[in-house]
């Protein structure tokens, strides 16, 4: 087998698991967990809406009232930063997943066929990934035209554009290893289709694979979406995302700090969750993970 | 003879890769979406204006015509002129690309001892309160955008304990001293982003390397711990970690174009996105291109150091 999955599955009550878990995995879901249900529930309690303004005094900031302080058009900025949870983990998560399908597509397809298509696309491949990411990601945009941009479909793409190679490349070296295998042989022998060799024989053993690559890029996404904000080329204005929103509020940062740095901390501890939930995952199926490889 | 041989693939490897990257570059921003002249002129232009520009910027040629000729120039030094500034590119280009060589020398002078203090302190005290904790403050850093890890240094540094400016007034009259002051925390930032990622790996490569016979070797020979980290274990962890310093070298060219936008650095990564907001194709394609030269060029000498400093290659 490919990957070292804990074989014997015996019912285990959730509070076993939970204390036999790795520490990081237990951690980042904790983390994860509470992200996620500021992110669903937070527009039923935060105190104000996201485009609300004159909702207190801009520059004077932190208080009870505004725990992240005002914006220049007396937003509150804790609000915003409630609301915007939701879209930076929808983007994420959905950008991350079509990157995912495709990349396992094209790379499982790659390694299963070889030859000089395999070579081909491996150049391809290989040159979209020879373009810094924000790079690729900011030509992309502009390339597309302002028609389209700030559209949180544009987003997703973006990022499945970026992830995609790389996890094709990922997906390749998996089916690379799978294919030499017995049953691959047996399958092709049997008259099976490219395809259903794919489906059936490559996905299967390369699921640990790509769950785990799948993790590792989910917790980088929200950073290439606020970058991508911050520099002005993601989501547009009024739209709560948090990059954008440390963009905004930059020129407030000496006399309100946390206008900046709350809507930071809130993307900064979304991927602390993200990373830890993917360290401890990956642990448990058994493979290493290179966090930090962006 | 295969040393060579393997040397010289590579090499040919990332020419190629470099060849099909500008033809991406060139495709994506020319050819794919739309008209160029269009985009450029906004949708309100009038078509003789429209026919002008199309005439000045040779849009009447074949795709291919054009991409010869641009490739062609670029390979003379010549990456023709920009449209939103009278000056050709290469006049443009040559100031910022000197601030940020200055800025990521300064940066990797920062980033060597920040991955390796860390890494050798965690390596010997493996599995003990030390190692835990640096490797919670290695995720945390490795969580946190680099712009926002910017904000919270130049914050601290320029606000609330007043050591740097906040904003970086380069020109040709500026002293040295200037320019340190200018770059300090633009290279911090840099360099502890660098070297978040190559403290994990410089950890687990040296960890392995202390499990090594030869290691245990020299410590039963009773050499003091810190000469076996240093002499025997430190050498061998590091060719890996070549790897990760060419990732880094790459990162370095994504990363200078947050950084710069967050302490207004006047470099070649604001100089990307002034481009980019301005739509100024020729000099967009002069910019992309050159950050993806480095980012080929940083990852063929990691795998040609790699292949010359492995020693099994040595011979055969």
């Amino acid at each position: 087998m490919v990957a070292g999955v804990t074989t014997p599955r015996k019912r285990r009550s959730f509070g076993a698991l939970w204390r036999r878990a790795p520490m990081s995995l237990r951690i980042g879901s904790v983390i994860l967990l509470l992200q996620f249900l500021i992110a669903a529930t937070g527009p039923f309690w935060a105190p104000y809406g996201p485009a609300q303004i004159q909702t207190g005094v801009p520059l004077s900031g932190m208080s009870w009232q505004h725990p992240f302080g005002v914006d220049q058009l007396g937003r509150d900025v804790f609000s915003r930063a409630v609301y915007g949870g939701h879209i930076v983990i929808l983007l994420s998560l959905s950008g991350t997943f079509l990157g995912l399908v495709i990349g396992a597509i094209v790379g499982l397809f790659s390694g299963y066929v070889g030859g000089w298509v395999d070579e081909v696309l491996q150049r391809l491949l290989e040159a979209m990934i020879s373009i810094p990411f924000l790079v690729l990601a900011l030509i992309a945009i502009v390339a597309v035209g302002p028609a389209l941009s700030g559209n949180p479909i544009l987003l997703v793409l973006i990022v499945a554009l970026i992830y995609s190679p790389r996890i094709a490349r990922m997906a390749r070296a998996a089916a690379l290893d799978i294919v030499t295998r017995d049953f691959v042989t047996v399958a092709r022998l049997r008259g099976e289709s490219a395809w259903s060799v794919m489906k059936r024989e490559l996905l299967p053993n390369a699921t640990s694979v790509l769950l785990v690559e799948f993790a590792l890029r989910a917790g980088y996404a929200p950073i290439l979406i606020g970058s991508l904000g911050f520099l002005g080329f993601g989501l547009r204005p009024p739209t709560p995302e948090w990059g954008l929103m440390m963009s905004e509020n930059r020129s407030l940062i000496i006399f309100s700090p946390m206008t900046v740095l709350g809507p930071g901390l809130m993307l900064a501890s979304l991927v602390v969750g993200l990373n830890l939930f993917t360290e401890g995952f990956a642990r448990i199926l058994g493979r290493t993970v290179r966090l930090g490889d962006k | 003879m295969t040393v060579l041989r393997l040397v010289i693939t590579r090499i040919l490897l990332s020419v190629l890769t470099l060849l099909i990257v500008s033809i991406a570059i060139f495709a994506i921003i020319e050819v794919l979406p739309g008209d160029v002249a269009t985009r450029m002129l906004g949708r309100d232009a009038t078509p003789a204006a429209i026919a002008v520009f199309r005439e000045k910027m040779h849009l009447n040629d074949p795709a291919v015509v054009r991409y010869v000729h641009w490739l062609g120039g670029i390979l003379h030094g010549d990456f023709g002129q920009a449209l939103t500034s009278s000056r050709p590119i290469a006049d443009i280009l040559a100031p910022r690309i000197f601030n940020t060589l200055l800025l990521s020398i300064y940066a990797f002078l920062i980033y060597l001892p920040l991955a390796l203090i860390p890494a050798l302190v965690q390596a010997s005290h493996r599995d003990r309160q030390v190692d835990h904790v640096i490797s919670v403050i290695n995720l945390v850093f490795l969580s946190t955008p680099d712009f926002l890890l910017g904000t919270v240094l130049l914050l601290a540094f320029t606000v609330a304990l007043p050591l740097f400016p906040a904003v970086s007034m380069l020109d040709d009259n500026s002293s040295a001293l200037e320019y340190l002051r200018a770059m300090t925390l633009p290279a911090v930032t840099l360099a502890i982003a660098m070297a978040i990622a190559a403290v994990r790996m410089l950890r687990d490569n040296l960890i392995e390397v202390l499990d090594s016979d030869y290691v245990r070797m020299a410590e039963l020979k009773g050499l003091p711990r810190h000469a076996v980290l240093l002499r025997h274990a430190l050498p061998n962890a590091l060719v890996p970690t070549l790897n990760i310093t060419a990732i880094n070298l790459g990162y370095l060219v994504g990363g200078v174009v947050i950084v710069e936008k967050v302490y207004s650095y006047p470099g070649f990564g604001r100089l990307m996105i002034d481009a980019l907001q301005l739509r100024d194709v020729p000099l967009i394609e002069a910019t992309v291109l050159i950050a993806s030269t480095v980012y080929v060029g940083a990852n063929m000498l990691a795998d040609v150091g790699a292949i010359l400093l492995n020693p099994r290659l040595r011979k055969g």
